[in-house]
């Protein structure tokens, strides 16, 4: 499922990275990677803020809804 | 391994600096080469490369310091800035700042210069912090595993800028291979397939053939543009197509394999040499404490327009009454310099100009340096502190209506200091339709060249209410730069949705030096500029006030006075027609201050200076109207000058003056024609 769909607390696996080059390039650059574990901080209608590992990272709700993540978390 | 390396003397090295924003690169580039280059708690703080000058032993470094990025994508202006130096650069050796405590993400770029081959030394930078979370990193085994020397340092103590400094001239010459890593067999066949044919085609360019092939099979812009130049459309179409061919066949996207690939060996590289805590995933830390409140869905705004508010409200409180001391020792030191003047026997003439002139307008400027002092004291801790990007975070829910995002509001913050650096801030926005939109409407964040028009109108015509009057000010410009920029959007521009991602950095508490060393920057930028342009302003205006020959000082038959004249009919519905007013308005162009200046020319011959006197010229609602043109209409022209060079056209420059001036007009009209209408202030 996108990260946007995901409530504050909750922890995922990422997946995938869907959308075009500057998108996806952009969300790579930050450390959105697929095996990674993000936490969502925040998430209240307007831009999300996710943690990844120590970074913060504020994420408009379109960029969220390209990041397919896991909820089951990552393997290791 | 840069491509325009150029021969230089044995003991001369070109240095340049590179990593992710808020590694550190500017404070290590201050450390290096003694400059005071602006370092501040957000990412884009750098948009331009810098130089310097920093000596080792008997060696002599020129340092650069570029635009933090995060990879070589280069997918904004300051993105693009350290990308095109990086690639086709002059330099010996690239110093590769990186944050220690989040080696991850750093070493991505790291690893993108090493397979380009670039001859870079691994800096560890803020090695303090990771060792406060008890990161321990064996830098031997990193060096060993990206083939490459590794130092640590903390910029910001000046440890270890020494070792660093040793290994960067021990660096010259030192051309290692490209850093290989295996992208496995589908992509390496590939690879390989690539690069013979770049050798049969004759691609001659210096760049790594191999690094060239991954980025062809990335498909990036850059490099396709760069194989259709050197081999042609048509062969670079083969090798297109290949790939083409390829992909199609493969699982997944090959740009996805590479990406995932870079970062198994990132990871691996981690594994290997650094040992982290076994804590839990991401303890809360101060940081996400202090934005659950700030960043808050009902007190995220609330919170910043109270931090806005008190920083007015502190420049304010604490500046009035140092103004009070300056002001009377100009006024002093006018009365008593004239005395002597005239005692002396020195012709009224010269008396006048050094009186009127001289004190009169550069005096009643330079009265407002505990201002301007306290404003830049304050926009530089909230600048060192990381709330910048908060505030950028709470502003996206209004920006976005805009169909701007929350990044476009940093350069709004930075024109509240001056609107030059603003809008050369939209450089870190990556659309170009963000970027228009974000020049377009920096000029109406109220720069701290208006601050002294306001502070003597308020003081002089709103004596108990300067500081709400002031602050309704930065208000309206910034409500007017929300209308303009819903209007822009819908006008200019269609289509082109940008992306909204942005760091948010850990809060640091801002230190004394930092804040400092930007403080006296800008105070002295300012005394400079009262002794440079707006003194020459000053003189111009008194000399115009003298003359003709026989026309009274500063009247309305000196050529200033007549001047005035001419323009006056515009602002007369506006309600400040007078000759002074506009003539102030008009020079006032050359540089916001000046409309202090001009005023305290052309009233200088009044008693009780220049408060009094406007005092005796404006209405409260007169004095209002003229404050809200001063704010909206056209910037000064340093602003409209790098509107050009930011822009590339003259049209936007353009756009820019006369819109605001109509924009001016119009509000500054219905305030003062509503203001009369109901009877208020008149």
């Amino acid at each position: 499922m996108p990260l946007a769909m995901l409530k504050p607390g909750e922890t995922a696996c990422i997946k995938k990275i869907n959308g075009g080059r500057t998108a996806k390039g952009k969300l790579t650059d930050l450390g959105f990677v697929s095996g990674k574990t993000v936490k969502i901080h925040r998430s209240s209608g307007g831009p999300l803020i996710v943690g990844l590992g120590d970074n913060r990272v504020a994420l408009g709700r379109g960029m969220a809804h390209k990041v397919i993540v896991e909820t089951k978390g990552c393997e290791n | 391994m840069a491509l325009n390396k150029t021969k230089r003397k044995n003991n001369e090295l070109k240095v340049a600096l590179a990593g992710n924003p808020n590694s550190g690169k500017t404070t290590m580039f201050n450390e290096l080469t003694g400059s005071r280059q602006h370092v501040g708690n957000w990412p884009g703080v750098t948009v331009e490369k810098k130089t310097g000058r920093a000596s080792y032993q008997n060696y002599s470094l020129e340092v650069i310091d570029l635009p933090g990025t995060y990879s070589l994508g280069a997918y904004s202006e300051d993105e693009v800035v350290a990308r095109d130096f990086l690639t086709t650069g002059d330099y010996d050796v690239v110093l590769n700042i990186i944050n220690s405590s989040n080696l991850d993400r750093n070493l991505y770029f790291t690893v993108q210069l090493l397979e380009m081959g670039v001859d870079l030394i691994a800096v560890l930078n803020m090695a303090d912090e990771a060792e406060k979370k008890g990161i321990k990193i064996d830098k031997e085994k990193i060096g060993q595993l990206l083939g490459t020397p590794v130092v640590e340092t903390v910029a910001s103590k000046g440890r270890g800028i020494d070792s660093l400094l040793a290994e960067t001239v021990q660096h010259r010459d030192l051309s290692e291979a490209a850093l290989k890593i295996d992208y496995g067999s589908e992509v390496e066949d590939l690879i390989s397939e690539v690069v013979s044919m770049l050798k049969e085609f004759d691609f001659t360019s210096q760049i790594n053939q191999r690094w060239a092939a991954v980025k062809l099979i990335e498909h990036d812009p850059e490099a396709v543009k760069l194989l259709e130049r050197e081999v042609g459309v048509s062969k670079a179409k083969k090798i297109k197509s290949l790939i083409a061919e390829r992909e199609l066949k493969a699982e997944d996207d090959f740009d996805n394999i590479i990406i995932d690939k870079k970062y198994e060996f990132i990871n691996k590289v981690i594994s290997e040499s650094v040992q982290r805590p076994a804590a839990d995933q991401e303890p809360e830390n101060v940081s996400d404490k202090i934005d659950a409140i700030v960043t808050n869905k009902y007190l995220g705004i609330p919170i910043f327009m109270a931090v806005m508010w008190g920083i007015f409200k502190f420049t304010f409180t604490l500046g009035d009454p140092l103004i009070g001391y300056i002001e009377a020792f100009f006024e002093a030191a006018g009365g008593w310099l004239g005395g002597l003047l005239v005692g002396a026997g020195i012709s009224p003439l010269i008396t006048s100009f050094i009186t009127d002139g001289i004190i009169g307008g550069v005096g009643s400027v330079l009265v407002f340096i505990p201002n301007i002092f306290l404003l830049f004291l304050a926009i530089g801790i909230l600048e060192d502190s990381g709330y910048m990007s908060r505030a950028a975070y709470v502003m996206d829910k209004v920006m976005s209506k805009l169909g701007l995002h929350g990044k476009s509001f940093i350069p709004m913050i930075v024109g509240f200091g001056c609107n030059v650096p603003g809008v050369m801030a939209t450089r870190t926005l990556d659309s170009k339709r963000d970027r228009i939109i974000s020049i377009l409407i920096n000029p109406l964040m109220s720069c701290s060249a208006r601050l002294p028009v306001y502070v003597v109108f308020a003081g002089a015509l709103f004596p108990n209410h300067a500081s709400t009057v002031v602050f309704s000010l930065y208000a309206l410009g910034i409500v007017m730069a929300v209308i303009m920029a819903g209007i822009f959007n819908k006008i200019l521009f269609k289509g082109e949705r940008s992306h909204f991602v942005m760091e948010l950095p850990p809060y640091r508490f801002p230190t004394l030096k930092g804040v400092f060393i930007h403080m006296w920057e800008k105070v002295g930028a300012f005394i400079k500029k009262a002794g440079t342009i707006i003194f020459a302003v000053v003189v111009l205006i008194w000399v115009l006030a003298n003359l003709p020959l026989g026309a009274e000082y500063a009247s309305a038959q000196s050529l200033i006075g007549q001047f005035g004249q001419l323009m006056a009919p515009i602002f007369e519905p506006l309600g400040f027609g007078s000759w002074q007013a506009a003539s102030s308005l008009v020079f006032g162009i050359l540089a916001k201050e000046v409309v202090v200046g001009t005023l305290g020319v052309v009233y200088a011959a009044g008693e009780g200076g220049l408060r009094a006197a406007l005092t005796a010229n404006f209405s409260p609602l007169a004095a209002y109207s003229f404050l809200t043109m001063v704010l909206l209409y056209t910037p000064c022209i340093a602003t409209l000058g790098a509107i050009k060079s930011e822009t590339q056209s003259w049209k936007w420059p353009i756009i820019t003056a006369s819109y605001l001036f109509v924009l001016a007009w119009l509000v500054s009209f219905v305030i003062y024609q509503g203001g009369m209408l109901l009877g208020i202030g008149v």
